[in-house]
C-alpha cells in the first residue's frame, strides 16, 4: 500500500512535470510540428512541418515525403509570437496551382510540445489550422 | 516507506500541482519564492527531509484555532554540510522561528533566510559561503614537466578544483544591466543592454525573465549545465590532466556532475560549420591548445536542449565559444569567452571572469534530481 501511494505520488509528480521534460530552447519554430488543417473539422487533413531557422531566415517543407510543399515568405514577429507561412501547392482534385498562406500564434512558448494556431487560406477555401511541436 | 515520508511526498506533489502548469522541480530560488512577500514562521519540526538538491523541514504552525503544516526550504545538504550542520541538526519535535519569504503561488511554501531554534534562541542551517583566504604573497601558477601551467592538481598529488566565480551571470563585458546572482533582471526593460541579441531571442530572453527563469532545464529536468554557465555553479569545476592521451578531463561538481573533454591532440571539429553536427551535445565538441601561458578551447556542436547561461540567454545550434583559461597565480583562474550564435546574435561578444582555487578537496558530490522541488 505504501510502495503504492509512493509510486501514484512520483507519477503525479511526473506528469505535472511533463509539459516541459524535453524543451527545446532555441528558434521557437525550430523541429518538426504535426496537426490539422481543413476547411472544417469534420473535413480537416494532417499535416506536418518541418521548420528551421538559419539566423536569418525560417526555412521548411510542408508534409514532407508526400506533397511536398516548400515554406516560403515563413517569418516570426516576436511581438504576440505571430506566425506568417505561404506555400505553393496544387489542388488534390483538378491539380491546379494553390497558393495557401497561413497566419498563426504560437501558444506555450515555454514548452516543447507549443502550440501554433490560426488559420489558413489556399485559393477558395480557408479554415482553421493547428499544429504542435513534437 | 514510512507515513511521514509519505506525507512529504504527497505535500510536495500537491505544491506542484498547485504551481501546474508551470510546475517548479528543483529551481533557482527567484522562480519560487517572492522576494516581497516576507513571512515569519513559529512551528513544531514534524519532519526533515535531507536530500538533494534542497533541504525541507516541515513544521505545524498554529494560526488561530487551526494548524498549517509548512515546508520550510533551504539550501543544498553539501552547502549546509560546508557550514557545519549534519542532518540531525533539527529533530522532530523541535521548535523553530523561521523568517523567510513565501512561495509565489500561495501555497504553505517558504525559502528560509534564518531559522532559529526557540528553545535556545541558537541560530541554525546558516550557510557561509566564504571564499578560501588569498595567501599575503600570490603563488605562482605550478608547471608542468612540458613548461605549461597546470590547471589541475599541482605536481605532488595537491587535491583541489575551481569554484567561487567572480561573476554568476553572463552578460557582455560592457553591459552594466543590474541582476541577481541567478541571472534575474532587476528590471526586465533593460533586457536588450545584457547582450546583442535577434529580436527572436530578446523576447524569448524577456519571456524567460518575466517567468522567473522557472523554466530553466538545468534545474526543472537536470539538463546539464553547458556552456560558460558550468564555470558559474556554486560546486565548481576540476581539471583533470591526461597528457598522455593528449586530453583534459573537465569534470563538474554541479548540474548533474557530468564531465567534459578538452582535446588537445591537434584533432579537428567534424564535419560543417556547426561541428559535430550528427550528434549536437549539451557541452558541444572541444578543441584545445596551448598559446603560451593560456589555454584556448574551441568548442562547437552544442545542441539547444538546454541554457547556457544562468538566466536563460538563449542560443541556437549555431553556437561556437572560444574560450581561454590562464592561471594568473596558483590560486586564481581568469576565465575568459567570446560567443559566437550567428543564429540568436548580432554580432560575436565576449565576457569573463576569476575563480579561486580551493585547495586540498575534492568536487563536492552534489545531485541534481528530477522532479523534487
Amino acid at each position: 500500500m505504501k510502495t503504492a501511494i509512493f509510486r501514484v505520488s512520483l507519477l503525479v509528480l511526473c506528469v505535472a512535470a511533463g509539459g516541459s521534460l524535453l524543451a527545446q530552447e532555441g528558434h521557437p519554430l525550430k523541429g518538426s510540428w504535426i496537426g490539422t488543417w481543413g476547411p472544417s473539422k469534420a473535413h480537416s487533413s494532417d499535416i506536418i512541418l518541418t521548420l528551421n531557422w538559419d539566423g536569418k531566415a525560417i526555412t521548411g517543407v510542408i508534409n514532407p515525403g508526400t506533397d511536398n510543399m516548400e515554406v516560403k515568405n515563413a517569418s516570426l514577429n516576436p511581438e504576440g509570437w505571430l506566425v506568417h507561412i505561404e506555400a505553393d501547392g496544387k489542388n488534390a482534385a483538378n491539380g491546379q496551382a494553390v497558393h495557401y498562406v497561413i497566419d498563426g500564434k504560437i501558444d506555450n512558448l515555454a514548452f516543447r510540445n507549443r502550440t501554433v494556431t490560426g488559420t489558413w487560406k489556399g485559393g477558395s477555401e480557408s479554415g482553421a489550422f493547428k499544429i504542435q511541436r513534437q | 516507506m514510512s507515513i511521514r515520508s509519505t506525507r512529504l511526498a504527497l505535500l510536495l506533489g500537491g505544491s506542484l500541482l498547485a504551481a501546474a502548469p508551470t510546475v517548479i522541480a528543483h529551481h533557482a530560488i527567484a522562480a519560487k519564492f517572492d522576494e516581497t512577500k516576507s513571512v515569519t514562521l513559529n512551528g513544531i519540526v514534524t519532519d526533515v527531509d535531507w536530500k538533494n538538491p534542497h533541504v525541507h523541514i516541515l513544521i505545524n504552525v498554529k494560526t488561530g484555532n487551526d494548524v498549517v503544516n509548512w515546508a520550510v526550504e533551504l539550501e543544498s545538504p553539501i552547502a549546509l554540510q560546508q557550514s557545519g550542520w549534519a542532518s540531525d541538526a533539527v529533530q522532530v519535535g523541535d521548535t523553530l522561528t523561521v523568517q523567510g519569504i513565501s512561495a509565489r503561488n500561495g501555497s504553505k511554501q517558504a525559502w528560509a533566510r534564518s531559522v532559529v531554534m526557540t528553545k535556545t534562541g541558537r541560530q541554525i542551517l546558516m550557510v557561509r559561503n566564504t571564499m578560501p583566504p588569498a595567501p599575503l604573497q600570490p603563488r605562482p601558477a605550478p608547471k608542468g614537466a612540458d613548461g605549461k601551467p597546470r590547471l589541475g592538481a599541482a605536481p605532488g598529488g595537491v587535491l583541489g578544483y575551481w569554484a567561487y566565480p567572480s561573476a554568476t551571470v553572463l552578460k557582455d563585458k560592457d553591459s552594466n544591466v543590474a541582476m541577481d546572482a541567478s541571472g534575474l533582471l532587476k528590471n526586465v526593460a533593460e533586457a536588450d543592454k545584457v547582450a546583442p541579441m535577434q529580436p527572436w531571442a530578446l523576447a524569448l530572453y524577456k519571456e524567460r525573465q518575466r517567468r522567473f527563469l522557472q523554466d530553466d532545464p538545468t534545474y526543472l529536468n537536470c539538463k546539464p549545465p553547458g556552456g560558460p554557465r558550468q564555470f558559474q555553479q556554486p560546486e565548481g569545476v576540476q581539471f583533470v590532466e591526461d597528457p598522455v592521451r593528449q586530453r583534459i578531463f573537465l569534470l563538474l561538481g554541479g548540474g548533474n556532475s557530468n564531465y567534459r573533454i578538452l582535446w588537445m591532440d591537434g584533432r579537428g571539429h567534424k564535419g560543417q560549420v556547426g561541428g559535430d553536427d550528427d550528434n549536437p551535445l549539451y557541452y558541444g565538441r572541444a578543441v584545445a591548445q596551448w598559446e603560451g601561458d593560456t589555454l584556448v578551447v574551441d568548442t562547437r556542436g552544442f545542441n539547444e536542449d538546454f541554457w547556457f547561461t544562468n538566466g536563460g540567454l538563449p542560443h541556437t545550434e549555431q553556437l561556437r565559444l572560444v574560450e581561454r583559461f590562464t592561471r594568473s597565480d596558483f590560486d586564481t583562474l581568469r576565465y575568459e569567452v567570446t560567443i559566437e550564435d550567428p543564429g540568436a546574435y548580432t554580432r560575436n561578444w565576449s565576457t569573463g571572469w576569476t575563480m579561486r582555487w580551493v585547495a586540498d578537496q575534492e568536487l563536492p558530490k552534489h545531485f541534481c534530481q528530477d522532479n523534487r522541488p
